[in-house]
């Protein structure tokens, strides 16, 4: 693709400015099924998002056809939508600013095809020798993809920085009598010669063990910890609530909370794209906006509000550095970027001895459809234990857990130490609440 | 889209390997979502994904590539890479691909692509409109229009080379209803496998009307009240109970590997004697048709349970290898970026004889899911569960008020059995699955039925 040809023929046409945007992905992944190699996929796809302005709309065009001889079939396609769109609303494409420099903050070892081989039958032996119990290993697989993205517009801007991740992921099934249960851990490996195996293998497996003889519980109102990884998976699907555009266009459980307690004093939390600890180090955001580190809540009080380039126009302010997309062809949305709830000072068991009685939530189902985000009311699935006396007693399933987000969050007891950042953009660590409805018997 | 003599050059290179089936899949897909905010257009985002995907199978074991860049060293160069994967051999593999053509059951009258943007927002205005005309208590819409054109081209080792091309609209609206500070929402979303011809039959001013309807259901609904009781699960999109609960442990991609509460069940009864269900993929037009499926099979009609026997999985072609059964074209994938696998495509519970007023009777205290929202299960536990996204408390065999952030949840293997009664109200709704090979349009439907007993998540303290 001819980029300064696009840009000058697009401006031709009479758009004001012109942004083609580039995202491209290498990637190499295997499945490993009951001693054998199940499945090896190679990929490389190259995706192209186009965004201009013209008569003041902006428009976007995503394509992963991309000859130069179809360039003018799409900006004169990318006219007409400029024709169709009635909003108000001011485009804007930015500007080029300096971004923050950098350092690499992994240092991946890319493994032969052999040495994945070793490492998935490996772990699925040690698996399956964990206990008896375990009598599957279930989508073991080994992935590994380099991305590159690219911004460059009619302003100048000629951005490009490229991101590298690793994953092992295994899930496990156990069995006790007709009692079935599965669970399944993913991790980023640096490199595979230090790997901890030991630590991955016992996580996975004791989570498993754990699941097998649930019981469901007495219908009511108990205390309640969400143990890290379901408060993460909570969190992510209420974080939409801290964005600009859903605020401006008054459909966020947050619209008229700026500069309020709107959480528990006890819940600070930051959005830092540059978080080294975090899977993804992002110094720009998909329009090229410089990214920096912020607190969105303050002790409980709404302090930031997350903002790309169009929802910042809107109020005369700047983007936070908040301007992502899903994927190269989605138009750039508000997100969080290596965004997390800061951790206490207390572990999970201090957590536990502090509740005494109540159920500690591990896992959450049903995410994408029983949460309201715009009342934060949620209604889901949900498995853990019962906490008796302080202490981990029996485990627990086929339960529903269902509160209002918002008013949850005013009645944190306590917030737990133990955040880890994984693969995810979004954490928490564990978080200790009042009470919850609890629906079983 | 490729040539013929080059697909048949590239299954050639495949074949030189020591894989026994090679497979090209190669799409072209326009999309168009057109967004409007309270009647503005607010963004028209156009799509084109282009690439094909590469399969290679020995035995057991498969190997998959896929890439946009289908310049012929790309090709050549990802082949490369399976071969050496699977095992490299020096052997005559030469392929003559015969195309297989059809009648095309899915018809389409009006291609999106040849309607004006200004006369597809229109579309949205109308519902937009409508949704603003049902109540002054509605305060904000936003709709949406989705259209897609899906071009496939299958061609593999065994000399099959078909071709399908798949059409899909959609509106959605979300209507937002206020009332002294509570703010509630209610969505309505039709879909076709049709060009916009569709919105002649379901009107965007119906669609808008249903969305602020629930809405304002919502802004009246009391708190749920939560435990175990009789629910009634309404016709059309109530479907998704048995897309959920049952759908997908019959898949092989679970079943194959022993990884289905179903799995080695066949034949043997695992509902109830009024529940009887097909997948197909043959109705015309419906969301979830396709003339092929995406190894370039037909279609088909499949019986998964009648009276309460398990006659049929639905099967891809490699699980059947591991099944030793055939495939019943059940194989499909979102995009060339995911390796296919069994999935849904029109799935429903066959009408009973019971009626609407009929499946109330006797229920002291239940629950009427008259809108349900989407689900998820865990094929291998059988634990599924799904959201209410309009329902009302049953109190003495009569619908007695609205309620509000409720769940269902249960195993699937044991809700088939507590289904004790069917209507005759046959309907569908339309939804988006996500599995293995990626997000696909599929129907899900079923008459009015009642669940005898049911765990219903809900807040209200009792």
């Amino acid at each position: 693709m001819n980029k300064q040809e696009w840009i000058k023929a697009a401006l031709a046409a009479g758009f004001d400015q012109f942004e083609i945007y580039q995202s491209g992905t290498k990637e190499r992944s295997y499945t490993w099924f009951e001693g054998k190699m199940d499945t090896f996929t190679a990929s490389r796809v190259l995706g192209t998002s186009l965004r201009g302005i013209c008569g003041g709309k902006m428009v976007n065009y995503a394509t992963e056809d991309l000859s130069d001889d179809g360039m003018d079939r799409i900006i004169a396609s990318m006219k007409e939508q400029a024709g169709a769109i009635t909003s108000d609303e001011p485009g804007v494409i930015r500007s080029p600013l300096p971004v923050p420099e950098t350092a690499p903050q992994r240092r991946w070892t890319t493994p032969t095809a052999a040495e994945v081989r070793e490492l998935l039958a490996d772990i699925e032996q040690r698996v399956l020798a964990y206990d008896e119990r375990i009598f599957m290993v279930i989508r073991e697989g080994w992935s590994e993809e380099t991305g590159t993205r690219s911004i460059f517009n009619s302003l100048g801007m000629d951005l490009e920085d490229t991101d590298t991740v690793q994953i092992l992921t295994c899930g496990a099934a156990a069995k006790d009598g007709n009692d079935i249960k599965n669970e399944y851990r993913s991790e980023i490996v640096e490199d595979i010669h230090t790997f901890d195996r030991d630590a991955f293998v016992e996580k996975l497996c004791t989570d498993v063990l754990n699941k097998l003889n649930a019981s469901s519980m007495a219908s009511g109102t108990y205390p309640v910890i969400f143990e890290s990884g379901a408060m993460t998976a909570l969190f992510t699907a209420f974080s939409s609530m801290f964005s600009g555009d859903l605020i401006a266009k008054g459909i966020s459980p947050l619209r008229d909370q700026y500069g309020q307690p709107v959480f528990s004093g006890k819940i600070t939390i930051t959005d830092d794209p540059l978080r080294r600890e975090a899977a993804q180090v992002c110094p720009f955001d998909d329009e090229g906006c410089p990214t920096s580190a912020k607190t969105i809540v303050d002790h409980g009080v709404f302090r930031t509000i997350l903002h790309n380039t169009r929802s910042a126009s809107r109020i005369n302010a700047e983007s936070t550095g908040n301007g992502f997309r899903g994927s190269y062809a989605s138009p750039v949305e508000v997100s969080p970027m290596n965004c997390c709830i800061e951790p206490g000072d207390k572990t999970l068991k201090e957590l536990c001895a502090e509740m005494q009685n109540g159920l500690v939530i591990t896992t959450l189902a049903g995410l994408h459809a029983g949460i309201n985000p715009v009342t934060t009311d949620f209604s889901l699935q949900c498995s853990g234990y019962w906490v008796k006396d302080g202490k981990r007693d029996h485990s627990v399933s086929l339960v529903t857990v269902a509160a209002n987000f918002l008013e949850m969050m005013g009645n944190v007891t306590a917030v737990g130490s133990d955040l880890e950042w994984k693969q995810h953009s979004v954490v928490t660590p564990s978080i200790a609440f009042k009470g919850c409805a609890i629906s079983g018997k | 889209m490729l040539e013929k003599k080059q697909l048949e050059h590239y299954l050639s290179e495949c074949m030189k390997s020591e894989a026994d089936f090679a497979e090209i899949y190669e799409e072209l897909e326009h999309s168009e979502a057109i967004k409007a905010l309270n009647g503005k257009t607010e963004d028209v985002n156009q799509v084109i994904t282009a690439g094909i995907g590469i399969r290679l199978y020995k035995e057991l074991e498969s190997v998959y590539a896929y890439t946009n860049d289908t310049s012929e060293d790309s090709v050549i160069s990802l082949i490369h890479d399976l071969r050496d994967a699977l095992g490299s051999c020096d052997k005559d593999a030469a392929v003559n691909l015969q195309e297989v053509l059809y009648e095309n059951r899915n018809p389409v009258e009006i291609d999106y692509e040849s309607v004006s943007l200004e006369e597809k927002t229109e579309l949205l205005k109308r519902a937009n409109n409508a949704a603003f005309g049902t109540d002054p208590r509605i305060v904000k819409v936003q709709t949406e229009l989705l259209n897609v054109k899906q071009e496939v081209q299958i061609a593999n080792s065994e000399g099959r080379l078909i071709r399908d091309t798949r059409v899909r609209t959609r509106l959605m609206t979300t209507a937002f209803a206020s009332e002294n500070g509570n703010l509630q929402s209610g969505g309505d979303r039709p879909g076709a496998g049709m060009g916009l011809e569709f919105y002649r039959t379901v009107t965007p001013e119906e669609s808008g009307r249903e969305a602020a309807r629930v809405a304002l259901v919502n802004l009246a609904a009391k708190d749920c009240p939560s435990g175990k009781m009789p629910v009634i699960i309404d016709n059309g999109f109530g479907g998704v109970i048995f897309h959920e609960a049952c759908g997908h442990s019959l898949e092989a991609t679970s079943v194959a590997r022993g990884m289905s509460v179903f799995s080695g069940k066949l034949g043997t009864k695992i509902a109830a004697d009024c529940v009887s269900a097909v997948d197909d993929g043959t109705i015309p037009n419906a969301w979830g048709s396709q003339n092929i499926d995406d190894e370039g099979n037909f279609q088909k009609r499949r019986v998964l349970i009648e009276n309460g026997i398990l006659k049929s999985y639905m099967i891809d072609r490699l699980n059947g290898r591991r099944m030793n059964m055939d495939s019943t074209s059940s194989s499909r994938r979102e995009s060339y970026r995911f390796e296919p696998t069994s999935r849904m495509t029109n799935t429903f519970i066959l009408p009973g004889n019971d009626s609407f007023e009929e499946l109330f009777e006797g229920i002291e205290r239940g629950l009427y899911a008259k809108k349900m929202g989407g689900g998820s299960v865990n094929p291998q536990t059988g634990e599924f569960n799904f959201a209410v996204n309009e329902g009302y408390l049953i109190e003495n065999g009569k619908i007695s008020y609205p309620v509000r952030g409720a769940s269902l949840i249960g195993n699937g293997a044991e809700i088939l059995k507590s289904i004790d009664r069917v209507c005759s109200n046959l309907k569908t709704g339309q939804g988006m699955c996500g599995s293995l090979s990626g997000s696909i349009p599929t129907d899900v439907g079923q008459p009015t039925i009642r669940v005898s007993s049911i765990t219903v998540g809900g807040t209200a303290n009792e």
